[in-house]
């Protein structure tokens, strides 16, 4: 079976800064992968020509069997891409279940429909008793889970996770993780992006490294850490030699 | 949940054809003629700043150029009747059918123009456009088209004996306005322009077509603006290119909706009905030569709510925002 999502080759340059050099990854139907590398790496930049916010300079885009390579992100959605983002873009004059509604009413046309798909988006969030509340009066875990809730309301075959865990405390990162283990249990493919490899490593099923814009190493979470390429690409070759 | 949004919907559907009701009696007991003008200009504007929130308050596109399309549909229907004998029911529609048509030509380079930028290209373009009709001859030019009266007429809707029918007209016009508001709130395209407003790039990540609810919201505000501005010509059945395009129209249209709640559904209607009589008594009585008291009046209005309510007159009321926290 071909891959939900692949990368062919992606090169994006801004001005004379290479951010993606020759990328090509796969994400396979079901699995949760990990996109993590260093500050700088490329990883938000791949992230945005994955959810169609710019064309790549180069390469091409593969979503289900489709090129998608220059297809703006709003018609993406329509095929089965769902996005969160990193700095937060609730409506914040809406409410909750207003926001999520935006998110329904791709596949739900008549009103009635998409306000129950909202309500049905928010229980599985974990976000239902917060439904009537403006979306400015929600707290920071808050406004991160209905980023989540909006995408899911669009039905995404592959849902785009931009460090959604970053930031929390401890336990709240943890029912973000069981959060994100559910929806892979309902059957939507995952691809993460994260900076915080202790929360990340247990909870994909693939890990993929980039580095100054490159696939540095891609694998088991398991083994990747301990990969030298890694280690150094994070904390400088001195650590590498020693591991 | 879902109850109680239903029973909002509707508690707000019944107080509106309550107001009507009474707004529909009141001329059998006030037949003072210059109270009922100022009746007649409350409901038009209340029309004009409902569909002037449509595009500004929802979708959150400010536009400073509204009097373009109020001149547009004020001269369409004067021109049509003058030149071609077409009954002014027939140029209502026209004009809105030619402003809603010239909104979206002019939305197809402006709406790629973000924030401040795009209420300044509307300031222009009206001012453009009324640089125009002043310099066209055909159309008048700067003197303007006197419209003959000659009794009273339903089909010319002329009349001379009554204001009543206008008032009548108006308040239909207010009615319709607010009733398209209602019912577009709870669409999929009220949800698309309060999600453009909010963050268009986190709306085109949920699968809504940015650029198209712009088009539309434009659409829809420019064609009731346009109806409005023919009903305006008839009233006061002689128009110029100062009269019907000013910048003031503008003005008028957006002032009552930022006073009421801007974006909101009784915004416009109740700021309409505290500005419209105050401009027109300050006018009359502190006015006289010291021209310009109603806008200190205005600026004051505005300065105060600014700093008190600034979500409009309406968070007094509001239930929805107010039951939320």
């Amino acid at each position: 079976m071909t891959a939900l999502l692949e990368t062919r080759g992606v090169w994006q340059r801004f001005g004379g800064l290479v951010a993606n050099s020759d990328v090509s990854i796969s994400v396979g139907r079901g699995e949760i992968v990990g996109l993590i590398g260093p500050n700088g790496a490329g990883k938000s930049t791949l992230f945005n020509l994955i959810a169609g916010v710019l064309p790549p300079t180069q390469g091409s885009i593969w979503f289900d069997g489709e090129d998608v390579t220059r297809m703006p992100a709003a018609e993406r959605c329509q095929r089965g891409v769902g996005r969160t983002f990193q700095v937060v873009k609730s409506f914040e004059t809406m409410t909750v279940v207003d926001n999520v509604i935006v998110g329904a009413l791709v596949r739900n046309t008549v009103m009635r429909e998409a306000r129950r798909k909202a309500h049905e988006v928010l229980e599985f969030t974990g976000l239902a008793a917060r439904a009537g509340v403006l979306a400015s009066d929600l707290v920071p875990a808050e406004k991160r889970r209905l980023e989540v809730a909006r995408a899911l309301a669009t039905e995404p075959k592959l849902l785009l996770l931009d460090e959604v865990l970053t930031g929390l405390t401890p336990t709240e990162a943890q029912t973000g993780v069981a959060l994100v283990r559910k929806v892979r249990d309902a059957g939507i493919t995952v691809l993460m992006v994260e900076h915080v490899m202790e929360i990340v490593m247990p909870l994909v099923d693939r890990a993929i490294v980039l580095d100054l814009g490159k696939v540095l190493v891609e694998g088991k979470p398991a083994d990747v850490v301990r990969d030298p390429k890694v280690i150094s690409a994070y904390l400088g070759d001195r650590h590498a030699q020693s591991a | 949940m879902d109850k109680d949004f239903s029973s909002r919907r509707r508690r707000d559907l019944i107080i509106a054809a309550v107001l009507a009701a009474i707004a529909a009696l009141v001329p059998l007991f006030v037949k003072d003629v210059y109270v009922q003008n100022i009746m007649i200009l409350t409901l038009m504007y209340a029309a004009l700043s409902q569909s002037w929130n449509i595009l500004s308050g929802y979708c959150g596109q400010i536009s400073l150029g509204h009097a373009l399309y109020f001149g547009l549909g004020a001269y369409t229907t004067a021109l049509l009747f003058m030149k071609f004998g077409v009954p002014p029911w027939f140029g209502m529609i026209a004009g809105g059918l030619i402003s809603a048509a010239i909104a979206m030509a002019l939305g197809y380079p402006c709406f790629r123009l973000g924030g401040h930028y795009f209420a300044i290209a509307t300031i222009v373009i009206a001012e453009i456009a009324l640089l125009l009709i002043q310099n066209w001859d055909w159309a008048g030019a700067a003197l303007g088209i006197d419209i003959p009266v000659r009794g009273d007429s339903w089909l010319k809707f002329q009349f001379t004996r009554s204001k009543l029918p206008y008032f009548y007209f108006a308040l239909v016009l207010a009615c319709v306005a607010w009733f398209v508001t209602w019912w577009l709130e709870d669409s999929k395209w009220g949800f698309w322009w309060r999600a453009v407003k909010d963050n268009p790039q986190a709306a085109e990540s949920l699968g809504v077509d940015v650029f198209n609810s712009k088009m539309g919201a434009a659409a829809v505000s420019a064609f009731l603006v346009a109806v409005g501005g023919s009903f305006y010509a008839q009233f006061v059945s002689y128009i110029d290119p100062e009269s019907v395009m000013g910048f003031q129209f503008s003005l008028l249209m957006a002032l009552p909706a930022v006073l009421g709640g801007i974006g909101t559904l009784w915004g416009p209607a109740l700021g309409a009905v505290i500005l419209i009589p105050l401009t027109e008594l300050t006018r009359s009585y502190i006015g006289g030569s010291g021209r310009g008291v109603d806008l200190i009046v205005y600026g004051s209005l505005i300065i105060l709510i600014s700093l008190a309510l600034p979500r409009g007159l309406v968070s007094l009321f509001s239930s929805r925002k107010g039951a939320a926290r």
